[in-house]
Protein backbone atom coordinates (compact mmCIF):
# COMPACT_ATOMS: atom_id res chain seq x y z
CA UNK A 1 0.00 0.00 0.00
CA UNK A 2 2.88 2.45 1.11
CA UNK A 3 4.52 1.00 -2.05
CA UNK A 4 2.02 1.79 -4.28
CA UNK A 5 1.65 5.53 -2.26
CA UNK A 6 4.94 6.32 -3.15
CA UNK A 7 4.82 5.06 -6.71
CA UNK A 8 2.06 7.27 -7.26
CA UNK A 9 3.64 10.23 -5.35
CA UNK A 10 6.75 10.02 -7.62
CA UNK A 11 4.64 9.40 -10.88
CA UNK A 12 3.17 13.09 -9.85
CA UNK A 13 6.58 15.04 -8.82
CA UNK A 14 7.74 13.33 -12.64
CA UNK A 15 4.11 14.80 -14.28
CA UNK A 16 4.75 18.23 -12.13
CA UNK A 17 8.22 18.41 -13.46
CA UNK A 18 7.12 18.03 -16.79
CA UNK A 19 4.63 21.17 -16.59
CA UNK A 20 1.76 18.72 -15.38
CA UNK A 21 -0.12 20.90 -12.48
CA UNK A 22 -0.88 19.53 -9.27
CA UNK A 23 -5.15 19.27 -9.77
CA UNK A 24 -4.75 16.85 -12.96
CA UNK A 25 -2.59 14.59 -11.14
CA UNK A 26 -5.28 14.71 -7.69
CA UNK A 27 -7.76 13.86 -10.30
CA UNK A 28 -6.25 11.04 -11.77
CA UNK A 29 -6.09 9.00 -8.42
CA UNK A 30 -8.99 10.62 -5.69
CA UNK A 31 -8.66 7.56 -3.63
CA UNK A 32 -5.15 9.13 -2.82
CA UNK A 33 -5.75 12.95 -3.17
CA UNK A 34 -6.59 13.77 0.64
CA UNK A 35 -2.88 12.25 1.12
CA UNK A 36 -1.21 13.19 -2.10
CA UNK A 37 -2.49 16.85 -2.30
CA UNK A 38 -0.32 18.28 0.79
CA UNK A 39 2.66 16.45 -0.51
CA UNK A 40 2.56 18.10 -3.38
CA UNK A 41 1.66 21.22 -2.19
CA UNK A 42 4.74 21.09 -0.11
CA UNK A 43 6.71 20.61 -3.17
CA UNK A 44 5.42 23.49 -5.20
CA UNK A 45 6.49 25.75 -1.84
CA UNK A 46 10.33 24.26 -2.29
CA UNK A 47 10.23 24.60 -6.11
CA UNK A 48 8.68 28.36 -5.32
CA UNK A 49 11.55 29.46 -3.06
CA UNK A 50 14.37 27.76 -4.59
CA UNK A 51 13.03 29.02 -8.02
CA UNK A 52 15.39 31.44 -9.98
CA UNK A 53 16.67 32.18 -13.34
CA UNK A 54 19.92 32.87 -14.22
CA UNK A 55 21.13 35.86 -15.18
CA UNK A 56 20.96 35.88 -19.12
CA UNK A 57 24.65 38.08 -19.29
CA UNK A 58 25.98 34.97 -16.78
CA UNK A 59 24.89 32.18 -19.03
CA UNK A 60 25.56 33.94 -22.77
CA UNK A 61 29.63 34.52 -20.89
CA UNK A 62 29.20 30.71 -19.26
CA UNK A 63 28.00 29.36 -22.51
CA UNK A 64 31.49 30.97 -24.26
CA UNK A 65 33.72 29.94 -21.70
CA UNK A 66 32.26 26.35 -22.46
CA UNK A 67 32.22 26.56 -25.96
CA UNK A 68 35.63 28.12 -26.43
CA UNK A 69 36.63 24.90 -24.25
CA UNK A 70 35.55 23.03 -26.24
CA UNK A 71 37.08 23.95 -29.43
CA UNK A 72 40.27 23.89 -27.15
CA UNK A 73 39.69 20.52 -27.65
CA UNK A 74 39.62 20.32 -31.05
CA UNK A 75 36.28 20.36 -31.45
CA UNK A 76 35.54 24.31 -32.73
CA UNK A 77 31.38 24.27 -33.09
CA UNK A 78 31.25 25.37 -36.44
CA UNK A 79 29.16 28.28 -35.66
CA UNK A 80 31.98 29.59 -33.79
CA UNK A 81 34.52 28.90 -36.18
CA UNK A 82 32.73 30.30 -38.90
CA UNK A 83 32.36 33.77 -37.52
CA UNK A 84 36.27 33.70 -36.42
CA UNK A 85 37.04 33.79 -39.93
CA UNK A 86 35.02 36.83 -41.10
CA UNK A 87 35.02 40.16 -40.87
CA UNK A 88 32.67 41.93 -38.02
CA UNK A 89 30.56 43.70 -40.20
CA UNK A 90 30.37 40.70 -42.82
CA UNK A 91 29.53 38.72 -39.78
CA UNK A 92 26.65 41.17 -38.64
CA UNK A 93 25.12 41.08 -42.03
CA UNK A 94 25.10 36.97 -42.24
CA UNK A 95 23.98 36.72 -38.62
CA UNK A 96 21.04 38.91 -39.79
CA UNK A 97 20.61 36.02 -42.92
CA UNK A 98 20.84 33.55 -40.40
CA UNK A 99 18.08 34.36 -37.97
CA UNK A 100 15.40 35.06 -40.57
CA UNK A 101 16.87 31.52 -42.38
CA UNK A 102 16.98 29.69 -38.91
CA UNK A 103 13.52 31.30 -37.80
CA UNK A 104 11.90 29.56 -41.39
CA UNK A 105 13.37 26.79 -42.11
CA UNK A 106 14.53 25.14 -38.33
CA UNK A 107 11.76 26.72 -36.24
CA UNK A 108 8.33 27.75 -38.05
CA UNK A 109 8.37 24.96 -41.27
CA UNK A 110 9.36 21.78 -38.66
CA UNK A 111 7.29 23.00 -35.49
CA UNK A 112 3.99 24.06 -37.42
CA UNK A 113 4.43 22.10 -40.44
CA UNK A 114 7.14 19.24 -39.62
CA UNK A 115 8.39 16.95 -43.01
CA UNK A 116 6.45 13.57 -43.48
CA UNK A 117 8.38 10.94 -43.91
CA UNK A 118 7.59 8.37 -46.51
CA UNK A 119 6.72 4.30 -45.57
CA UNK A 120 8.97 2.40 -47.67
CA UNK A 121 8.80 -1.74 -47.08
CA UNK A 122 12.82 -1.40 -48.07
CA UNK A 123 13.08 1.36 -45.42
CA UNK A 124 16.21 2.14 -43.09
CA UNK A 125 13.42 2.90 -40.09
CA UNK A 126 10.96 0.05 -38.59
CA UNK A 127 8.83 1.64 -35.70
CA UNK A 128 7.41 -0.87 -33.50
CA UNK A 129 4.76 -1.08 -30.31
CA UNK A 130 5.19 -3.50 -27.14
CA UNK A 131 3.44 -3.39 -23.70
CA UNK A 132 5.08 -3.50 -20.28
CA UNK A 133 3.17 -5.68 -18.54
CA UNK A 134 2.02 -3.91 -15.32
CA UNK A 135 -2.09 -4.03 -14.94
CA UNK A 136 -2.89 -5.45 -19.30
CA UNK A 137 -4.52 -8.72 -17.39
CA UNK A 138 -6.92 -6.67 -16.26
CA UNK A 139 -8.24 -6.03 -20.08
CA UNK A 140 -9.90 -8.54 -22.62
CA UNK A 141 -9.00 -6.00 -25.34
CA UNK A 142 -6.91 -2.52 -25.48
CA UNK A 143 -6.90 -1.03 -28.52
CA UNK A 144 -4.76 2.16 -28.68
CA UNK A 145 -5.24 4.83 -31.80
CA UNK A 146 -2.18 5.92 -33.35
CA UNK A 147 -2.33 9.36 -35.30
CA UNK A 148 1.04 10.17 -35.84
CA UNK A 149 4.69 9.56 -34.56
CA UNK A 150 7.42 12.18 -33.79
CA UNK A 151 11.19 12.10 -34.24
CA UNK A 152 13.31 14.65 -32.50
CA UNK A 153 16.41 15.42 -33.93
CA UNK A 154 19.34 15.30 -31.36
CA UNK A 155 20.63 19.42 -30.88
CA UNK A 156 18.47 20.97 -32.96
CA UNK A 157 14.87 21.65 -33.30
CA UNK A 158 14.42 19.52 -36.36
CA UNK A 159 11.81 17.22 -36.45
CA UNK A 160 10.52 14.45 -38.86
CA UNK A 161 6.65 12.64 -38.52
CA UNK A 162 4.91 10.12 -39.72
CA UNK A 163 1.69 7.94 -39.86
CA UNK A 164 1.31 4.59 -39.16
CA UNK A 165 0.56 2.31 -41.50
CA UNK A 166 -1.02 0.42 -38.70
CA UNK A 167 -3.18 2.79 -36.45
CA UNK A 168 -4.35 0.64 -34.20
CA UNK A 169 -2.85 -1.81 -32.29
CA UNK A 170 -4.35 -3.95 -29.18
CA UNK A 171 -1.64 -4.25 -26.83
CA UNK A 172 -3.07 -7.28 -24.81
CA UNK A 173 -1.19 -8.96 -28.02
CA UNK A 174 2.29 -7.36 -27.34
CA UNK A 175 2.37 -7.94 -23.94
CA UNK A 176 6.65 -8.67 -22.69
CA UNK A 177 8.44 -9.13 -25.51
CA UNK A 178 6.24 -9.36 -28.64
CA UNK A 179 6.31 -6.08 -30.64
CA UNK A 180 4.61 -5.36 -33.52
CA UNK A 181 5.85 -2.86 -36.59
CA UNK A 182 3.23 -0.10 -37.05
CA UNK A 183 5.78 1.47 -39.72
CA UNK A 184 8.54 1.07 -41.99
CA UNK A 185 10.29 3.84 -43.99
CA UNK A 186 13.05 6.07 -44.51
CA UNK A 187 14.31 8.78 -41.45
CA UNK A 188 16.97 11.03 -42.19
CA UNK A 189 20.45 9.37 -40.90
CA UNK A 190 21.54 11.32 -37.54
CA UNK A 191 21.13 11.13 -34.11
CA UNK A 192 17.79 11.45 -32.49
CA UNK A 193 16.63 12.72 -28.65
CA UNK A 194 13.11 12.24 -28.84
CA UNK A 195 10.00 10.16 -29.72
CA UNK A 196 6.86 11.45 -29.47
CA UNK A 197 3.19 9.15 -30.02
CA UNK A 198 0.28 11.09 -30.75
CA UNK A 199 -2.68 9.21 -29.63
CA UNK A 200 -6.55 9.67 -31.11
CA UNK A 201 -8.20 7.25 -28.83
CA UNK A 202 -7.76 4.66 -26.27
CA UNK A 203 -11.14 2.16 -25.71
CA UNK A 204 -10.00 -0.81 -23.36
CA UNK A 205 -12.36 -3.63 -22.33
CA UNK A 206 -12.37 -5.15 -19.16
CA UNK A 207 -11.93 -8.95 -18.36
CA UNK A 208 -13.70 -9.06 -15.51
CA UNK A 209 -17.14 -6.73 -16.52
CA UNK A 210 -16.42 -7.18 -20.10
CA UNK A 211 -17.02 -2.67 -19.79
CA UNK A 212 -15.97 -0.47 -22.28
CA UNK A 213 -13.66 2.14 -20.60
CA UNK A 214 -11.71 5.27 -21.63
CA UNK A 215 -8.15 5.03 -20.60
CA UNK A 216 -6.23 8.34 -19.91
CA UNK A 217 -3.20 9.58 -21.26
CA UNK A 218 -1.17 12.73 -19.31
CA UNK A 219 -1.20 14.16 -22.30
CA UNK A 220 -2.68 14.02 -25.90
CA UNK A 221 1.18 12.61 -26.80
CA UNK A 222 2.84 10.09 -25.51
CA UNK A 223 6.35 11.45 -25.10
CA UNK A 224 10.23 9.94 -24.46
CA UNK A 225 13.40 11.02 -24.30
CA UNK A 226 15.69 8.80 -25.55
CA UNK A 227 19.05 9.08 -27.36
CA UNK A 228 19.43 6.71 -30.63
CA UNK A 229 21.20 7.10 -33.97
CA UNK A 230 19.55 6.77 -37.86
CA UNK A 231 22.66 4.97 -40.50
CA UNK A 232 21.43 5.08 -44.08
CA UNK A 233 23.08 0.73 -44.26
CA UNK A 234 21.14 -0.29 -41.52
CA UNK A 235 17.65 -1.12 -40.09
CA UNK A 236 17.28 0.68 -37.08
CA UNK A 237 14.06 -0.78 -35.59
CA UNK A 238 12.62 1.43 -32.40
CA UNK A 239 10.33 -0.07 -30.06
CA UNK A 240 8.39 2.05 -28.12
CA UNK A 241 7.09 0.17 -25.13
CA UNK A 242 3.23 1.48 -23.97
CA UNK A 243 2.10 0.07 -20.57
CA UNK A 244 -1.25 0.63 -18.70
CA UNK A 245 -1.39 1.16 -15.22
CA UNK A 246 -4.16 1.27 -12.98
CA UNK A 247 -5.21 4.24 -10.87
CA UNK A 248 -5.72 3.26 -7.26
CA UNK A 249 -8.91 1.48 -6.49
CA UNK A 250 -11.31 3.62 -8.24
CA UNK A 251 -11.41 2.01 -11.58
CA UNK A 252 -9.36 3.96 -13.73
CA UNK A 253 -5.96 3.71 -15.80
CA UNK A 254 -3.46 5.64 -17.53
CA UNK A 255 -1.74 4.93 -20.57
CA UNK A 256 2.47 5.90 -19.50
CA UNK A 257 5.42 4.88 -22.44
CA UNK A 258 7.94 2.05 -20.38
CA UNK A 259 11.44 3.89 -20.74
CA UNK A 260 13.24 0.81 -19.33
CA UNK A 261 11.73 -1.33 -22.42
CA UNK A 262 11.98 1.13 -25.44
CA UNK A 263 15.09 1.80 -27.33
CA UNK A 264 16.04 1.19 -30.76
CA UNK A 265 19.01 -1.52 -31.97
CA UNK A 266 20.11 -2.02 -35.40
CA UNK A 267 19.38 -5.07 -36.67
CA UNK A 268 20.54 -6.00 -40.12
CA UNK A 269 22.73 -4.27 -43.06
CA UNK A 270 20.69 -2.82 -45.73
CA UNK A 271 23.32 -3.64 -48.38
CA UNK A 272 23.50 -7.61 -47.08
CA UNK B 1 10.43 -6.28 -24.79
CA UNK B 2 14.27 -6.28 -24.06
CA UNK B 3 16.40 -4.31 -26.19
CA UNK B 4 19.40 -6.30 -26.39
CA UNK B 5 22.31 -5.39 -28.39
CA UNK B 6 22.47 -1.98 -27.98
CA UNK B 7 25.07 -0.40 -31.16
CA UNK B 8 28.24 0.53 -29.93
CA UNK B 9 29.83 2.84 -27.15
CA UNK B 10 29.68 6.43 -27.80
CA UNK B 11 32.67 7.97 -29.06
CA UNK B 12 33.91 11.14 -27.09
CA UNK B 13 32.70 13.08 -29.81
CA UNK B 14 29.49 12.09 -29.51
CA UNK B 15 29.63 12.67 -25.71
CA UNK B 16 30.45 16.11 -26.31
CA UNK B 17 27.84 16.65 -28.53
CA UNK B 18 25.40 15.11 -26.10
CA UNK B 19 27.21 17.62 -23.46
CA UNK B 20 26.57 20.34 -25.54
CA UNK B 21 23.08 19.27 -25.94
CA UNK B 22 22.43 19.21 -22.27
CA UNK B 23 23.99 22.68 -21.54
CA UNK B 24 20.85 24.49 -22.45
CA UNK B 25 18.32 22.52 -20.68
CA UNK B 26 20.41 21.88 -17.54
CA UNK B 27 22.54 24.89 -16.90
CA UNK B 28 19.75 26.54 -14.67
CA UNK B 29 18.87 23.21 -13.13
CA UNK B 30 22.64 22.74 -11.92
CA UNK B 31 22.40 26.37 -10.58
CA UNK B 32 19.29 26.01 -8.44
CA UNK B 33 21.05 22.60 -7.17
CA UNK B 34 23.87 24.54 -6.34
CA UNK B 35 21.51 27.66 -5.02
CA UNK B 36 20.41 25.09 -2.47
CA UNK B 37 23.40 24.36 -0.78
CA UNK B 38 25.32 27.26 -1.16
CA UNK B 39 22.61 30.24 -0.75
CA UNK B 40 24.26 32.70 -2.78
CA UNK B 41 22.70 33.20 -6.78
CA UNK B 42 26.05 34.62 -8.61
CA UNK B 43 28.47 32.01 -6.46
CA UNK B 44 25.64 29.20 -7.81
CA UNK B 45 25.48 30.37 -11.30
CA UNK B 46 29.31 30.49 -11.92
CA UNK B 47 29.41 26.95 -10.11
CA UNK B 48 26.99 25.93 -12.60
CA UNK B 49 29.53 27.21 -15.15
CA UNK B 50 32.38 25.14 -13.98
CA UNK B 51 30.28 22.23 -13.41
CA UNK B 52 30.08 21.86 -17.83
CA UNK B 53 33.68 22.92 -18.05
CA UNK B 54 34.56 20.30 -15.39
CA UNK B 55 32.65 17.64 -17.09
CA UNK B 56 34.13 18.60 -20.46
CA UNK B 57 37.45 18.14 -19.21
CA UNK B 58 36.55 14.99 -17.38
CA UNK B 59 35.23 13.30 -20.46
CA UNK B 60 37.61 10.86 -21.37
CA UNK B 61 36.98 9.44 -18.09
CA UNK B 62 33.27 9.30 -18.41
CA UNK B 63 31.30 6.42 -19.60
CA UNK B 64 27.54 5.24 -19.22
CA UNK B 65 28.09 2.90 -16.30
CA UNK B 66 24.50 3.10 -15.93
CA UNK B 67 24.68 6.81 -14.68
CA UNK B 68 23.06 9.23 -17.84
CA UNK B 69 25.18 12.01 -18.37
CA UNK B 70 23.13 14.38 -16.60
CA UNK B 71 23.07 12.25 -13.00
CA UNK B 72 27.09 12.92 -14.01
CA UNK B 73 26.49 16.60 -14.03
CA UNK B 74 24.68 16.51 -10.56
CA UNK B 75 27.83 14.39 -9.18
CA UNK B 76 30.00 16.96 -10.51
CA UNK B 77 28.25 19.99 -9.23
CA UNK B 78 27.53 18.54 -5.88
CA UNK B 79 31.37 18.08 -5.48
CA UNK B 80 32.02 21.14 -6.20
CA UNK B 81 29.56 23.02 -4.24
CA UNK B 82 31.12 20.49 -1.36
CA UNK B 83 34.55 22.18 -2.19
CA UNK B 84 32.88 25.83 -2.14
CA UNK B 85 31.30 25.11 0.89
CA UNK B 86 34.63 23.93 2.64
CA UNK B 87 36.58 26.60 1.25
CA UNK B 88 33.91 29.20 2.33
CA UNK B 89 34.21 27.40 5.90
CA UNK B 90 29.57 27.45 5.67
CA UNK B 91 27.55 24.91 6.81
CA UNK B 92 26.00 22.71 3.44
CA UNK B 93 22.44 23.69 3.84
CA UNK B 94 22.03 27.09 2.87
CA UNK B 95 22.01 30.19 5.61
CA UNK B 96 18.99 31.86 5.43
CA UNK B 97 20.22 34.92 7.00
CA UNK B 98 22.52 35.28 4.37
CA UNK B 99 20.71 35.41 1.72
CA UNK B 100 19.06 38.30 0.04
CA UNK B 101 15.95 37.97 -2.53
CA UNK B 102 15.92 40.28 -5.38
CA UNK B 103 13.68 41.52 -8.01
CA UNK B 104 11.15 42.94 -6.13
CA UNK B 105 10.19 46.60 -4.71
CA UNK B 106 7.22 45.90 -2.46
CA UNK B 107 8.73 45.60 1.07
CA UNK B 108 5.93 44.30 2.39
CA UNK B 109 6.15 41.41 -0.68
CA UNK B 110 9.74 40.87 -0.25
CA UNK B 111 9.20 40.25 3.94
CA UNK B 112 6.64 37.52 3.22
CA UNK B 113 8.85 36.17 0.92
CA UNK B 114 12.02 36.16 3.27
CA UNK B 115 9.49 34.91 5.89
CA UNK B 116 8.41 31.87 3.68
CA UNK B 117 12.11 31.50 2.51
CA UNK B 118 13.43 31.14 5.85
CA UNK B 119 10.49 28.77 7.43
CA UNK B 120 11.07 26.48 4.03
CA UNK B 121 14.99 26.23 4.30
CA UNK B 122 14.67 26.14 8.47
CA UNK B 123 12.37 23.24 7.39
CA UNK B 124 14.77 21.97 4.52
CA UNK B 125 18.02 21.98 7.08
CA UNK B 126 15.81 19.34 9.44
CA UNK B 127 15.67 16.38 6.70
CA UNK B 128 18.91 14.45 6.71
CA UNK B 129 21.68 15.11 4.69
CA UNK B 130 20.35 11.81 2.16
CA UNK B 131 16.27 13.24 2.22
CA UNK B 132 17.69 16.78 1.83
CA UNK B 133 19.74 15.64 -2.00
CA UNK B 134 16.73 13.61 -2.84
CA UNK B 135 14.10 16.70 -2.62
CA UNK B 136 17.22 18.83 -4.04
CA UNK B 137 17.79 16.13 -7.53
CA UNK B 138 14.01 15.89 -7.83
CA UNK B 139 12.81 18.96 -7.17
CA UNK B 140 15.52 21.42 -8.18
CA UNK B 141 17.55 19.01 -10.67
CA UNK B 142 14.69 17.64 -12.28
CA UNK B 143 15.98 14.26 -12.42
CA UNK B 144 13.93 11.17 -11.93
CA UNK B 145 14.00 8.82 -8.64
CA UNK B 146 16.07 6.34 -11.03
CA UNK B 147 18.90 9.14 -11.99
CA UNK B 148 18.74 10.30 -8.10
CA UNK B 149 18.95 6.13 -7.68
CA UNK B 150 21.80 5.83 -9.58
CA UNK B 151 23.38 9.14 -8.32
CA UNK B 152 23.31 8.18 -4.84
CA UNK B 153 24.12 4.88 -4.76
CA UNK B 154 20.20 3.20 -4.18
CA UNK B 155 17.58 1.58 -4.87
CA UNK B 156 14.52 3.60 -6.63
CA UNK B 157 12.60 2.20 -4.20
CA UNK B 158 14.46 3.40 -1.47
CA UNK B 159 14.75 7.12 -2.96
CA UNK B 160 11.32 7.12 -3.66
CA UNK B 161 10.28 5.77 0.20
CA UNK B 162 13.07 8.75 1.01
CA UNK B 163 11.90 10.86 -0.91
CA UNK B 164 7.41 10.40 0.73
CA UNK B 165 9.49 10.48 4.25
CA UNK B 166 11.10 13.81 3.39
CA UNK B 167 7.90 15.59 1.61
CA UNK B 168 5.75 14.51 4.62
CA UNK B 169 8.38 15.80 7.04
CA UNK B 170 8.74 18.91 5.20
CA UNK B 171 4.92 19.28 5.23
CA UNK B 172 4.83 18.45 9.28
CA UNK B 173 7.48 21.35 9.95
CA UNK B 174 6.06 24.12 6.84
CA UNK B 175 2.61 23.36 8.63
CA UNK B 176 0.86 22.92 5.35
CA UNK B 177 -2.65 21.49 6.36
CA UNK B 178 -3.73 17.63 6.09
Amino acid sequence: MTEDFDRILDECIDRINRGDNVADCLSDYPAYSERLGPLLQSMNDVQKTYAFTPSADTKRAARQKFYAAMGKQGRVPPVLSFFRAIPRAAAWATIAVLVVAIVSILVIQPIFNPPMLVPSPDGNFAFLISDERNDIGDFESLNVTISGVGLQAAGSLKRFEFTPETKTVDLTELQGEQSQEIWRGNAPAGQYSQVYIYVSEVKGKLESTGQIVDVKLPSSKLHLSMSFEVTDDTVTRFTFDITVVATGSNGKYILKPQIGDSGARQDQSLLE
Amino acid sequence: MNIGNRKDIPTTNEYKSRLADLYEEYYDKVARYVYVHIGNKEEAEDIAGEVFLKALKSLESYRERGVPMQGWLFRIAHNLTVDYVRKMDKRRTMPADSVELVGNDNPVDTAQKNIEFEQVTEAMKQLTTEQREVINLRFLGGLTSKEAADILGKSDGAVREMQRAAIEKLRGIMGVEK
